[in-house]
């Protein structure tokens, strides 16, 4: 595979780092012969810098992270932060209080952890089949495209950020509105999953042009 | 600054048990550790401080109509229940509360301390206390409300150089009303007062009926509150029922306001009806 040396100042025989404590902790036995051999490499190979915004701890989540890069504004690390953190409490704080309202037998299936809706949320808004301007004489064909796993996750949570941004009513604040959108996607509601349809059925009636598609 | 590294003292207990019973397993779930079952405030002792004791919704409502600060109040909602933490001062001043003499003159607390150490939390621990002893709790949320961000100001109609606050002094009595509501049937005036025209109490009414009166009439709520304060304390000397004054934010009674008049000067505290009223019930010569 080639990597694009070009634009990074390390040549390619760096390696990335690597973070998760456990694979280190083991002990020789139980590593299988390609983690085995990997570790030999890194012993060997010269590896990246780690930058700050990469952690090992438990509480470090890397979509969180992404999602509070695409949330800040003007390198406003620390405001992105806090409206994550909560964004995230207003989530616990409102399915704490359905669990407390809601009969016995509708105990076990609300949902508490915040964590786990947001990812079940970004899941629900992910698009399966894009969308790609192609130039055929003169004239340009949106050719439906089957979309990358980095390329669906930005959709989705770019889709999110700009629905926030855009569409609130005067004085609600971001976490609030975040943490409204967010329970909706979990549900599959809401107009993002009405986003994410659309596209689907632009694509489904472009079907005609998707053999301009060379890739 | 000098953190300290000693245990707080409920996870003392739990470790000092444990060393000394080594053969017996550790039984204490974490729940009997930082929670206790009495829920009477009177009975609160050392060995209770740290835990946090229960106040039933329907107490919370009725006792704090607007005592808790906002932060605990999501707390309420958000988890359905309400746990105050049994801190030391509250203990220190329930012995001198109980062992107070009604005789001599009130003895006025200060209870002080950095931002977010539970000063607010304590008053209402001690307030709770009062109330389930049956005293009358005349308690002030939060002195600030009434010396800052007050959109109208009137002159006031029984001394031209004061200014009432017709907003907060109504969303005060609405909330003492809830929170005394047994109290105001009993006391009755000792003068009579004159509202307006056509509006009067006469003498032995009520004091109902004067709360009934600010509330219904919001120009004069300024006016009813200080009447209020007044008829209380008259009634305090005469020993019929025990009072307890309580304010958040004492030091906004003495500080400067960000209010102006209608000519841009500054108002001063003694110049607004409520905070000069409330000074009097700061003395201690009832």
């Amino acid at each position: 595979r080639l990597t694009q040396v070009r634009w990074s100042r390390y040549s390619p025989s760096f390696l990335e780092p690597e973070v998760n404590k456990e694979l280190y902790q083991k002990p020789q036995e139980e590593l299988s012969e390609e983690e085995k051999a990997k570790l030999e490499l890194r012993a060997v190979r010269l590896i990246k810098a780690a930058p700050p915004s990469l952690s090992s701890s438990v509480f470090g989540d890397p979509m969180i992270s992404k999602f509070t890069n695409m949330m800040m504004k003007d390198g406003n690390k620390v405001l992105a932060r806090s409206l994550m953190a909560q964004t995230l409490e207003a989530i616990k704080r409102k399915q704490l209080e359905k669990y407390h309202k809601a009969p016995e037998a509708e105990k076990e299936t609300i949902e508490c952890n915040p964590y786990v809706i947001f990812h079940q949320a970004l899941k629900n808004c992910q698009p399966i089949i894009g969308l790609s301007s192609i130039t055929r004489g003169g004239k340009t064909y949106q050719v439906p495209v089957p979309l990358k796993d980095n390329r669906k996750r930005f959709l989705a949570m770019k889709w999110l950020i700009t629905e926030c941004r855009e569409n609130k009513k005067r004085r609600t604040l971001m976490p609030e509105k975040l943490s409204q959108e967010l329970l909706q996607a979990f549900k599959n509601e809401g107009p993002i999953i009405k986003k994410k349809h659309m596209l689907h059925k632009m694509a489904e009636a472009n079907r005609a042009y998707a053999h301009f598609r060379w890739w | 600054l000098d953190h300290g590294y000693a245990l707080h003292t409920t996870a003392k207990d739990c470790f000092s048990s444990l060393a000394s019973q080594d053969a017996q397993t550790l039984t204490e779930t974490p729940r009997e550790v930082f929670y206790t079952s009495e829920n009477d405030p009177a009975k609160h002792a050392e060995h209770h401080e740290g835990r946090h004791y229960s106040i039933p919704l329907e107490e919370v409502k009725a006792v704090f109509p607007h005592g808790l600060p906002p932060r605990f109040q999501q707390q309420i909602k958000t988890f359905n229940e309400a746990y105050v933490m049994v801190r030391k001062p509250a203990l220190e001043l329930f012995t001198y509360l109980k062992s107070s003499n009604f005789a001599h003159p009130a003895v006025r607390y200060v209870i002080y301390g950095e931002r977010g150490t539970g000063k607010t939390m304590t008053l209402c621990h001690v307030i709770h206390f009062c109330a389930r002893q049956g005293w009358l709790v005349l308690h002030i949320p939060d002195a600030h409300l009434w010396v800052k961000n007050c959109r109208k100001l009137m002159q006031s109609s029984y001394n031209k150089k004061r200014l009432d606050q017709p907003l907060q002094a109504s969303a005060w009595l609405k909330n003492f009303k809830i929170s005394n509501e047994r109290f105001l049937k009993e006391i009755k005036t000792h003068k009579k007062y004159v509202w307006g025209k056509r509006e009067s109490t006469e003498e032995g009414s009520p004091l109902g009926e004067v709360v009934e009166q600010g509330l219904a009439r919001v120009r004069s709520a300024s006016d009813a509150v200080g009447v209020v304060l007044k008829e209380l304390r008259q009634h305090c000397q005469l020993g019929a029922f025990r009072l307890l004054v309580a304010v958040d934010g004492v030091n906004a009674l003495w500080g400067r306001t960000t209010l102006k008049k209608e000519d841009r000067s500054p108002v001063s505290p003694e110049e607004l009806t409520l905070v000069y009223n409330l000074r009097k019930m700061m003395m201690n010569n009832w």
